[in-house]
């Protein structure tokens, strides 16, 4: 998997690999940027990733952040348990009015999982300290970050993609709880809508085709999902440190605009994983009409 | 003149293209999603969910020109 992801980051070139030499020298003192694939600790060929130690310390931070404030749970919440009943509660509520108030039950613990914790990684990743304090060596302009100790957990698309695949799989056993593998194929090929006679027959044939267009689009979830993420947070990191290398005597005062900005995107991109994740989930364990009805009717 | 120039291109141009034509189409639906939502604020959550699918399709001609074309 690692090594895919990273064969194709080499191979494609999303961002240039190195500037043209024309460029003036402040902007050539910026260097590379930022790589694209997260770097090993410990040399070359090493397995842990200074992604992967982000990844951690976020996790382990959340679990014993959440441990400790409901240890002592109160009538009347206060302080650190009251925070996290309100970022559950407000979760909730939210998901709820969009999945509704079955599906949530059973899929909440996903989708709060994954808000709270793409929210943690990228705020943590625009903790000053993060991508500057590492090896490095002595450059042409001061001494230069070559290897950081910590890198933005999902500026690394190993870590984005592996949410994703997570995501499908539980998508996949939640379809088939939901509808059963017919109901689940019947949901990809099977005639929508009311017609009759020959309409009828042609209306089955263009949806049993537009099923197969329909799996197309589900197979390249996983890879947008992951893209998406993992896009938005690589640019970010990516243009903090160009501003910070543009004008070596404003580089206190550049990158701070943009800093706010990633604040926002770190938000705006959790939220939008998540509802991604809920909506495709809804739309798939969505039952008929008339099923519903009938239930509700019970 | 023009030709020479257009000879010149190279690199990723369906990518480009794609990402434009991506993000003119994400733009649209955001436009008139907060069109919607400010005549009609009680739809918002549905109108949400109908933008952030069809921002999500939007997105998706990136990925397929991204992966398909060579």
């Amino acid at each position: 998997m690692g090594a895919a992801v990273h064969g194709f980051a080499q191979g494609t070139a999303l961002v240039p690999a190195s500037p043209e030499p024309a460029q003036p020298a402040a902007a050539a003192s910026a260097g590379h940027g930022i790589p694209q694939s997260a770097q090993s600790l410990g040399g070359e060929g090493g397995f842990v990733t200074n992604s992967m130690v982000v990844t951690w310390v976020v996790a382990l931070g959340l679990i014993v952040f959440a441990q400790s404030a409901t240890r002592n749970m109160k009538r009347i919440p206060a302080g650190a348990q009251n925070f996290w009943e309100w970022l559950v509660e407000s979760l909730h509520d939210f998901l709820e009015g969009i999945i509704g108030p079955e599906l949530v039950k059973k899929t909440f613990w996903l989708f709060a999982t994954i808000f709270i914790f793409i929210l943690a990684t990228n705020w943590f990743g625009l903790i000053p300290g993060v991508g500057t304090i590492g090896w490095g060596e002595q450059g042409a302009h001061g001494f230069e970050v070559t290897r950081p100790l910590l890198r933005g957990g999902n500026a690394d698309l190993n870590m984005t993609s592996a949410m994703s695949m997570v995501f499908m799989v539980f998508w996949f056993i939640w379809a088939i709880q939901a509808n059963g593998v017919g109901g689940f194929l019947g949901h990809l090929f099977g005639a929508k809508g009311e017609s009759t006679g020959v309409l009828r027959v042609l209306m089955v044939i263009i949806f049993f085709l537009v099923g197969f267009l329909e799996i197309f689009s589900i197979s390249f979830r996983p890879i947008s999902l992951s893209f998406r993420l993992f896009g938005n947070i690589y640019a970010g990191e990516n243009m903090l440190d160009a501003m910070s290398n543009l004008v070596p005597s404003l580089s206190w005062l550049l990158p701070v605009p943009f800093y706010f900005m990633e604040l926002l995107v770190g938000v705006v991109q959790a939220l939008v994983f998540t509802l991604l994740t809920a909506v495709f989930t809804m739309l798939i364990c969505m039952h008929d009409e008339g099923d519903g009805k009938a239930h509700a009717q019970h | 003149m023009f030709m020479p120039m257009l000879a010149e291109l190279s690199g990723n141009l369906h990518v480009g293209l794609a990402a434009l034509g991506g993000a003119l189409g994400v733009g649209l639906i955001g436009m008139k999603a907060s069109e919607a939502v400010g005549r009609n604020p009680g739809a918002s959550t549905k109108i949400l969910v109908q933008s952030i699918l069809a921002i999500a399709f939007a997105e998706a001609i990136v990925f397929y020109a991204l992966f398909l074309v060579k």
